[in-house]
């Protein structure tokens, strides 16, 4: 029993950390954009096919096909953010609509280049630690501390450089940023890049251990979505508390009660929290 | 200055009057055109629509609220079951089923609207979404009541005594009397002392609450009479296609009333007639290419929020007003 206890906090924070590398970039796009932005799986979904093409079928080393998806969603973030979202700035419930209309676009287009069967990918590395009957596969080893890499690359970015300074100053007080001489106009392409880079790196991380296919973005689109309503929209203290507690929950309650009970278990929780605190648990209070 | 306003006022409403007009007509001879061709097909697609704009219509009536549900179609599920369960389980006419569907669809929204209203914008986005996927995975996780992922067959068709609706020309007429009906309802409650409360919370909710308008008490109303709307779709729905399961109330139909809504016109009492009579019947038409309908249904939603953001209904008004300005 203690074993199974263990096992499942063991798995809790791995999928906690997955959790968080979509939640961030979900929740920094909506603390800059104000925008809920439906579209952030499918990011993800092209993330993985871009690793997939790049590592699998073209033969690149895997931080090649990593540095390949980065770089393609920061161009494709800017470019979207251009076209599709700039028209609705200060309309958070538009923004929110046209990014339903980006997912439709983003994931039948996939669905039409590359047809709806499920890829699958080679592992990186195959075998398992076992640590006295507690059991950790290398693949997943590899997504942890990769994951762990980009997060603390983005967290010194975020806190030390000017750019990073900036961004915050944003998320917080839009308008004094501004006074403070923050270009507003370029921060938004920046955000939106990021935040589809990050769900981009996720999955191409993801790719290996979950398949590639146009539908690939739902599940942690839905998962970014918990995490945030958890921790608080623009929230990425928030996102980091939720996503490690979402990744606790879930890995407890689907060992003891089943994966289908999990997932009712979490929804009625993110339901609960809204009602007690709207904003999530640690998001501003909105007017 | 003045002069040249009134003369556009002049042509706009000219251009509104033959605009209405030609728009009757347009929407006589789409409902009629079933009864004209004759094909089954043809049936099945005007009565879809019909169903669409009864939803949508419900979906029309909480936004005149200023908010906006993504677990619409959740509640055309609660009506659907409902209905079925009591035609089904306790042998009760179909019109008893369907009374029943809109009674219990108005009691869940009465129970969960006042904590779930205080949610505002993206936030009351946020929880019906969240409620939405909820609704699916609790009907999975209770076969007994839903059939579970496998789903429930047979329901019986619609029947007035005698009278059995089980085929598609049959079926029509009743959901396109509904269809009037609601559309009718809908424009009774515009009209109404309620409907002018509806605008004033959706144009500026605190000024709204400042000029003695109970706001709470008006957006659980909106957000009832709209639920209610989508149990009564959920109920025909159910006894038109015979069979209901969980995956059919999936987060998608939610997104498809909203994109009727937001692409025919999210304020106007015809919006979701527009929106319904234009997106339905894409899929039929594109069947080969259902992928190519999304991109279409996405681009068609960005294009329309950007440049026509009153939706399709407000275009000839634009036109007459770009007219004008020649």
């Amino acid at each position: 029993m203690s074993f199974l206890i263990i096992q499942s906090l063991v798995n809790g924070v791995i999928l906690g950390l997955l959790y968080l590398l979509m939640a961030i970039g979900f929740t920094l796009v909506f603390g800059i954009m104000r925008v809920v932005n439906f579209a952030h799986g499918e990011f993800y979904m092209l993330g993985a096919f871009a690793a997939y093409f790049a590592f699998a079928v073209a033969g690149l080393p895997y931080p090649v096909a990593v540095a390949g998806a980065f770089g393609g969603a920061i161009v494709l973030g800017a470019i979207i953010e251009r076209v599709v979202f700039r028209p609705f700035r200060g309309d958070e419930l538009s923004g929110m609509i046209a990014s339903i209309g980006l997912a439709l676009i983003l994931q039948n287009l996939a669905l039409i280049a590359f047809g709806p069967d499920p890829l699958s990918m080679p592992s990186l590395v195959s075998g398992a630690y076992n640590w006295g009957g507690i059991i950790l596969p290398k693949s997943r080893v590899v997504v942890i501390l990769g994951s762990m890499v980009i997060l603390a690359i983005f967290y010194y970015f975020l806190m030390h450089t000017r750019t990073g300074r900036a961004l915050r100053a944003l998320v917080q007080d839009r308008e004094i940023a501004a006074a403070y001489g923050v270009r507003v106009e370029l921060m938004y392409p920046l955000g939106l890049a990021l935040g589809a880079a990050l769900a981009a790196m996720a999955g191409a991380f993801m790719a290996p251990l979950f398949g590639v296919s146009p539908f690939v973005g739902g599940t942690p689109l839905l998962k970014a979505f918990i995490v945030v309503i958890l921790g608080g929209l623009g929230s990425i203290p928030g996102a980091v508390i939720a996503s490690m507690l979402l990744g606790l929950i879930e890995s407890t309650t689907s060992t003891f009660f089943g994966a289908s009970t999990a997932d009712i278990v979490v929804f009625a929780l993110v339901i609960a929290v809204l009602l007690v605190r709207p904003s999530g648990l640690l998001g501003h209070k909105e007017a | 200055m003045e002069k040249s306003t009134a003369q556009t006022g002049v042509t706009q409403a000219s251009f509104w009057t033959v605009g209405r007009g030609a728009f009757a007509l347009a929407l006589l001879a789409a409902a009629l055109f079933p009864v004209i061709s004759g094909s089954t097909f043809h049936f099945h697609i005007a009565i879809m629509i019909c169903l669409a704009i009864i939803a949508t219509m419900g979906l029309g009536v909480i936004a005149r609220v200023g908010q906006l549900s993504l677990c619409h179609g959740a509640f055309v599920g609660v009506g659907a079951y409902t209905s079925m369960l009591m035609v089904m389980r306790l042998d009760l006419p179909f019109m008893a089923g369907v009374v029943a569907a809109v009674v219990v669809t108005s009691l869940v929204a009465a129970l969960i609207g006042g904590p779930l209203l205080r949610l505002r914008g993206v936030y009351f986005v946020l929880i019906t979404f969240a409620l939405n996927e909820l609704f699916r995975l609790v009907m999975l996780e209770f076969p007994g009541l839903s059939g579970g992922s496998s789903g429930i067959a047979n329901i019986p068709a619609a029947s007035f005594g005698s009278l059995v609706l089980d085929e598609k020309a049959t079926f029509y007429p009743l959901a396109l009397i509904s269809a009037v009906l609601v559309v009718a309802l809908v424009a009774l409650v515009d009209r109404s002392m309620i409907g002018r409360r509806f605008s004033a919370v959706e144009e500026n909710i605190t000024l709204a609450e400042s000029t003695g308008i109970a706001t709470a008490r008006t957006q659980n109303l909106a957000f009832i009479i709209g639920s209610g709307i989508a149990g009564f779709a959920g109920a025909l729905m159910a006894h038109y296609i015979g069979f209901l399961s969980p995956e059919t109330f999936h987060f998608e139909l939610s997104v498809s009333y909203i994109i009727m809504l937001v692409v025919g016109g999210r304020l106007a009492l015809w919006g979701p007639v527009v929106g319904a009579l234009i997106l339905t019947p894409l899929p039929e038409f594109l069947r080969g290419a259902m992928e190519f309908q999304h991109v279409f249904y996405g681009v068609a939603l960005i294009v329309i929020l950007s440049f026509l953001p009153n939706g399709l209904v407000s275009l000839p008004e634009r036109l007459a007003r770009l007219g004008g300005r020649k």
